[in-house]
């Protein structure tokens, strides 16, 4: 079928309008359609395409697309192209994508392990506290009631020097 | 051409001996050559390196320099400056593993630091800003982790690190957030090899978060059945939990690698026997060896002294020939630059040398 525009290419947008009761078939090729300015006949650029599949695989990314870091100017896609962030920054302006991608990545998003002294003695217990939850988790999964007792125990020593810490603070503050 | 003798008294040091980790001592030595260590810290005040302008690649390499001074880590710490030294003494550096591929071929501003006995080494301006590492010679996790903890609470003194309490120690990449560290065990798995249960050894591994590697890292390839077994994950386990894995694991492949020993003696002794002193026979008489096949016989004569099958040559010196015949080494021995078939003859007639052989 030829294009009944310009006659000479192939026809290969097909356009039903239905205006009231009238019902019009158009055959276009694609030239043609898309200087109709119809919007239904817009081709979508392949940037669109991308964008659009981006979004099924990873839907973060669509939401993140225009953030970018205030410190460094380092853009979410930017650093979904090159796997590398740009300053320490990033971690905070693009949380919301980072944490699906940590889990993907370690199976975890939240940080167990060594706290530099300088972060703050309270992060220090904290980070021990969250080491020992999983310590007892393990103790009573193996069925170690003796060991578990042994942890639970150390997790209130740590949470009640915390909270003694706490009121310590708030009398000062009083 | 000639290569100008290495510029600094440090260079030149470097090349009249190796590294404490070659010594072939520690626990586990006849399987696992060494361990090593690595935490990945930067500067809370600074771009992350590849976004870095070239100032700012400056500001951090002096800093970091003088600081890593300051700190004495230890009593005969070195730093060179790797814009200054030649591109063969820069691959040097990364044969010893003082610095890895990508630092030896970077651009711009960036260093490395490291002890005599070359079991610390610190890179400067690599991916992250530094690098720290700690090699042992062995199976050392617990001690290799004491020093590095140690060296990094100096450290960390001096210098602010970019830290959350949510994401860890803040890195480039992703893939090395929280901990920044990673642990990982080279391993002389010839008889697993031979017996084709490798494949299954890395499998099960995979499953425990652990990867394989070749011997200089990420996408090389394993020669003369070294692999480097280290951990994949750096988030959400703190650095004690990923090594206790680790020591659970590795001493099983080991144990696995001795029942395949043992299963090649009993089942197939002369063939064994055969493969061993035939390699070692190449070693003493070959007149040209490339790098891979001198690594593949290097392995076979390894495992044969292992086994007692030959007693007249030492760990010591079968591991530091895995690291002298590699090409920097060899041409740096040389003084000049040479061609792949040119090194093939140095190769050859270095190993007969060291190995004692008719000449």
């Amino acid at each position: 079928m030829k294009c009944e525009s310009c006659n000479k290419r192939h026809a290969t947008v097909h356009l039903t309008e239905i205006n009231g009761n009238e019902k019009r078939e158009r055959h276009l090729c694609e030239e043609c359609a898309q200087s109709l300015n119809n919007p239904l006949v817009k081709m979508p650029t392949p940037a669109d395409i991308l964008s659009s599949l981006i979004n099924q695989v990873a839907p973060e990314i669509g939401e993140m697309s225009k953030t970018a870091c205030p410190a460094c100017g380092l853009s979410y896609l930017e650093f979904r192209s090159k796997g590398r962030l740009g300053c320490p920054m990033d971690y905070t302006a693009f949380k919301k994508g980072l944490v699906p991608l940590l889990e993907k990545m370690h199976g975890a998003s939240q940080h167990i392990g060594k706290v530099p002294s300088r972060a703050g003695k309270e992060l220090v217990v904290k980070n021990e506290v969250l080491q020992l939850r999983k310590e007892l988790d393990k103790a009573v999964e193996k069925e170690d009631y003796e060991k578990a007792a042994k942890i639970r125990d150390r997790i209130f020593e740590l949470s009640a020097s915390e909270d003694k810490k706490d009121e310590g603070t708030l009398q000062q503050n009083g | 051409m000639n290569y100008p003798p290495a510029k600094t008294k440090k260079m030149r040091e470097l090349y009249s001996k190796t590294g404490e980790w070659l010594r072939g001592t520690g626990p586990e030595s006849d399987i696992v050559i060494s361990t090593r260590i690595r935490l990945a810290r930067n500067l809370a005040n600074f771009p992350f390196l590849h976004r870095a302008t070239e100032g700012q690649r400056k500001e951090v390499e002096k800093l970091v320099r003088e600081k890593l001074k300051e700190a004495t880590l230890t009593r005969d710490l070195h730093y060179v400056k790797l814009s200054e030294v030649s591109s063969v003494d820069r691959l040097c550096l990364m044969e010893r593993r003082l610095i890895s591929r990508e630092h030896a071929g970077g651009d711009g501003e960036r260093g490395v630091a490291f002890g005599k006995s070359e079991t610390i080494s610190v890179m400067v301006n690599e991916e992250d800003h530094l690098r720290i590492q700690v090699i042992r010679s062995g199976f050392e996790l617990r001690d290799a982790w004491k020093t590095i903890d140690e060296i990094d609470n100096t450290l960390e003194e001096k210098l602010h690190y970019a830290f959350s309490p949510r994401f860890g120690y803040l890195t480039a990449c992703p893939t090395n957030v929280g901990t920044g560290m990673r642990a990982s065990v080279m391993m002389h798995l010839p008889a697993l090899g031979l017996a084709h249960h490798i494949e299954k050894v890395f499998n099960a591994v995979g499953k425990l978060g652990l990867v394989v590697r070749g011997i200089y890292g990420e996408g090389t390839q394993a020669l003369g059945d070294l692999f480097q077994i280290s951990n994949q994950f750096t988030l959400g386990k703190s650095e004690v939990e990923i090594l206790e894995i680790m020591e659970g694991v590795i001493p099983r492949i080991a144990g696995y690698e001795r029942m395949a020993r043992k299963a090649l003696i009993t089942e197939n002794k002369e063939q064994l026997e055969d493969r061993v002193w035939r390699s070692y026979g190449m070693l003493k008489v070959a007149r040209m060896l490339s790098s891979e096949e001198a690594m593949h016989l290097l392995s076979q004569v390894r495992m044969g002294v292992n086994l007692g099958l030959i007693n007249d040559v030492s760990m010591e010196t079968l591991n530091e020939l895995f690291v002298l015949t590699l090409p920097a080494h060899l041409q740096k021995l040389e003084g000049k630059e040479m061609e792949a078939s040119e090194r093939n003859v140095i190769r050859a007639s270095y190993v007969r040398k060291r190995l004692g052989a008719f000449q």
